[in-house]
């Protein structure tokens, strides 16, 4: 049993969880909830069934919270919770049924923006296109690249937390990355 | 240094140094190598190309409503454990596995059961019988039979002389 002084911030909320107590998951929630959204957002592509298992997710959590063990750092198993339902949906074609296109996607934010600095329509134009081109170049990656890129690109995970994730060796994350940046730089690297 | 475009397993040097995540000392010692080496100078310059456009995909807003419905959900949830918890130690692992097959074959049962008294016969019923009619059907059975032989001795065909 790992001493509760030695483990992480979040680990040690967890095992408050596991003690019954309340808050300590809502803290946890409102940490972790916003990176997990987006990581299954990116991995998805649809943002109602991003949501959907990001509940998913958090229930998951809660519901395994008596067996909970501090052998990892809580992100880790929790972004190993949200991978492995991200992929199910993916090989469900859950998230490809209701695929959203671009237009869709893009949030109105004019009403946030001082009206002189408002984008043109050019340049929300070239922006659509240039995020689309962003969206079919990781979509085009291997499940597990893409998984890989996301966690090492937006939420910042360590090496030795993808490996934990993707059930592999940190080498085999790093060439994994590798390969997945040498196909997006041959896709992606003329937006500069 | 060694080139991390020419050693593979140096490559994650590149791929740190372009996430900003080398520390200040070792990206030094690539920036000094980058000025020289087109290499990897070009590896770092696409690379921050993909980062940039990556950046370009920013998050999405949280539902409003995401912790309500999963408040709802977890509270869903604590009550359907409560009762599996209640429920557990009265039905053993085997009983709870073969209780779908004893619920499917109750209902079946039902189902017969309900369906039965249309098709079944109903109770046998007795009538009295009053000795006359029996006698009137006996007398009524040999007339018959006197009939019948009557028209099939006629019938027959003539005997060859």
């Amino acid at each position: 049993m790992v001493a509760v002084a030695a483990v992480e911030p979040d680990a040690q909320l967890m095992l408050r969880v596991r003690d019954g107590d309340a808050a300590s998951f809502a803290l946890l929630l409102e940490k972790h909830r916003a990176p997990v959204i987006h990581f299954l957002y990116r991995m998805v592509q649809n943002q109602a069934v991003a949501d959907e298992l990001a509940q998913e997710v958090f229930l998951r959590v809660y519901r395994a919270r008596a067996s909970y063990e501090p052998t990892a750092k809580f992100t880790t198993w929790l972004f190993r919770i949200a991978m492995h339902l991200a992929l199910n949906s993916l090989r469900d074609g859950r998230s490809e049924r209701g695929q959203e296109s671009l237009d869709e996607e893009m949030p109105d934010s004019s009403g946030r923006q001082v009206p002189d600095r408002r984008p043109t329509v050019e340049q929300r134009l070239v922006h659509r296109v240039k995020l689309d081109e962003v969206r079919r170049a990781i979509q085009g990656l291997s499940e597990k690249q893409r998984a890989a890129v996301l966690m090492h690109k937006y939420q910042e995970l360590e090496y030795s937390q993808i490996a934990r994730v993707l059930s592999c060796s940190e080498s085999a994350v790093k060439s994994l990355l590798f390969r997945a940046y040498e196909t997006l730089r041959a896709r992606l690297a003329h937006l500069a | 240094m060694e080139c991390p475009v020419q050693r593979r397993e140096n490559a994650d040097l590149l791929l740190a140094y372009c996430a900003r995540r080398l520390d200040p000392e070792r990206a030094a010692v690539l920036e000094r190598h980058m000025r020289v080496c087109p290499a990897c100078q070009a590896f770092g310059e696409s690379q921050q190309a993909v980062w940039a456009a990556l950046d370009l995909w920013e998050a999405i807003p949280v539902s409003e409503d995401f912790d309500r419905r999963l408040y709802t959900r977890l509270s869903r949830a604590e009550r359907a454990d409560f009762w599996s918890r209640v429920v557990r130690p009265w039905f053993p692992l085997p009983f709870r596995r073969a209780l779908p097959l004893a619920v499917a074959s109750a209902i079946v049962m039902v189902a017969f059961l309900v369906q039965s008294p249309t098709s079944a016969p109903g109770p046998l019923q007795v009538e009295s019988v009053d000795p006359e009619q029996v006698e009137r059907v006996l007398d009524d059975l040999d007339m018959l039979r006197q009939l019948n032989v009557a028209p099939r001795s006629e019938a027959a065909p003539p005997q060859a002389m």
